[in-house]
């Protein structure tokens, strides 16, 4: 049988799908925030499995098979690096930074830091977009790179 | 008088693979709009362009596109506030292409037909059949007054991260005018509106990217309305939940002497 499948369907879709969730470009301060909360997200799950995973050598590794004094140096050897210290002052910039927003996202979904709605005015200024979260996405930054010079100096101080 | 670059995104799924993009040039001239252009192209370059309008005035929601990458309304964009020299206009995105910069806003109408955009009312005798109007106090209609101003254009839910995923989530425009709905003292539909919210696809699907806010041009601020649907859906729900042990507590216990 022919098929009769219109050339364009799949195109003709035109669903931006994950790439919308990831690429904030041209967007607003908020859906910057809220790409950087996803992949923070992920980057931070895939950190706490990679630790539940290391530590777990401890007391017989994901086999049970018991504790690996060798898988647990060679996972020391990875991070006692400075590459690997680097890693670890991301995880720390992106765990505090998706801490605070979240914190902040929580906070707008109990309708704390947003204004109420009232009569609007041309050219009109989204409350929904208002200073007040704008603040903590700011302070989530701030907060992020602050711990992450400090991190930064402590892993960094121990490898001089 | 200069001329404007314009570049339309042409596609027909018909006939075409893939979209492509067809320049054209349109003389300038002042307070010309994006549509003012558009226009133009297709009235004497190239018949074949296709696009929607219809009030030219930012109040029927048909000229909905994407415009140098932001969502916006032909009608309402001034090609000057563009910096004058390139214009590139394509469809509104998560919004299947029909041809060229017409897209179909079948599921989006659904999606809002679906949240139940009208007062319930328990008396239906009085709502099919109204003695008096249903009034409401100035200070009431303040509160729902911005989001009344929707013009379903589409651009909000275009925006929306989550429906670019999402196929079942409502949307940011319809989730607007759930809450409008919701906040209005003259509805009585409380439960049956959280209900249909407080789903796996509704509105704990936003995660207040704020886009929709963002490119709203009639300052419906959706995320404010999302926001603030999410607290009367978990506050109703608690009252209506608290209601039931209440009931269940009281049905259990033994009677008064
Ligand atoms: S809320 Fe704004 S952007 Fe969304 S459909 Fe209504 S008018 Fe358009």
């Amino acid at each position: 049988m022919a098929d009769n499948t219109p050339k364009g369907a799949e195109r003709a879709k035109n669903k931006r799908g994950i790439w919308g969730w990831i690429n904030p470009y041209h967007y607003n301060l908020e859906r910057w925030a809220y790409a950087f909360q996803r992949i923070t997200g992920v980057a931070v799950l895939a950190y706490v499995l990679g630790h539940l995973g290391d530590t777990s050598f401890f007391v017989g590794g994901p086999t049970g098979s018991g504790p690996s004094p060798s898988s647990w140096d060679f996972i020391g050897t990875i991070f006692e690096n400075s590459f690997g210290h680097l890693i670890l002052v991301l995880v720390v910039l992106v765990l505090v930074f998706h801490g605070v927003n979240g914190i902040r996202l929580i906070l707008a979904e109990f309708g704390f830091i947003l204004k109420k709605p009232s009569k609007i005015e041309y050219p009109y200024k989204a409350k929904g977009l208002g200073s007040g979260q704008k603040y903590l996405i700011w302070i989530g930054i701030a907060a992020g790179v602050a711990a992450a010079v400090w991190a930064f100096l402590v892993l960094f101080e121990g490898m001089g | 008088m200069t001329d404007v670059r314009l570049l339309v995104q042409r596609f027909d799924p018909l006939t075409d693979e893939k979209p492509r993009f067809a320049e054209y040039s349109v003389p300038k001239r002042e307070g010309m709009t994006v549509l003012d252009a558009l226009l133009y192209a297709r009235d004497y370059l190239d018949h074949s362009i296709a696009l929607r309008f219809s009030c030219r005035q930012a109040s029927c929601g048909s000229c909905g596109m994407k415009i140098n990458g932001r969502l916006r309304l032909a009608c309402y964009t001034q090609v000057e506030e563009l910096g004058g020299e390139k214009v590139v206009a394509q469809p509104m995105d998560n919004f299947e292409i029909i041809k060229d910069l017409v897209t179909d806003l079948g599921s989006f109408f659904a999606k809002h037909k679906q949240l139940m955009p009208y007062v319930l009312r328990s008396d239906s005798q009085e709502m099919d059949h109204p003695s008096a109007e249903f009034l409401m106090k100035p200070e009431e209609l303040e509160k729902v007054l911005q989001f009344t101003y929707c013009i379903k254009c589409g651009l909000c839910t275009s925006s929306c991260p989550t429906v670019g995923t999402d196929a079942l989530f409502p949307g940011p425009q319809a989730l607007a005018q759930a809450y409008r709905y919701l906040s209005d003292e003259r509805d009585e539909g409380g439960k049956r509106r959280i209900d249909a919210l407080d789903t796996a696809h509704g509105v704990w699907r936003c995660h207040y990217a704020g886009s929709c806010s963002a490119v709203c041009p009639k300052g419906v601020d959706p995320a404010l309305g999302i926001q603030l649907l999410k607290r009367h859906v978990m506050s109703g729900k608690a009252r209506s939940e608290g209601a039931e042990v209440w009931k269940q507590q009281a049905a259990a216990a033994p009677p008064l002497k």
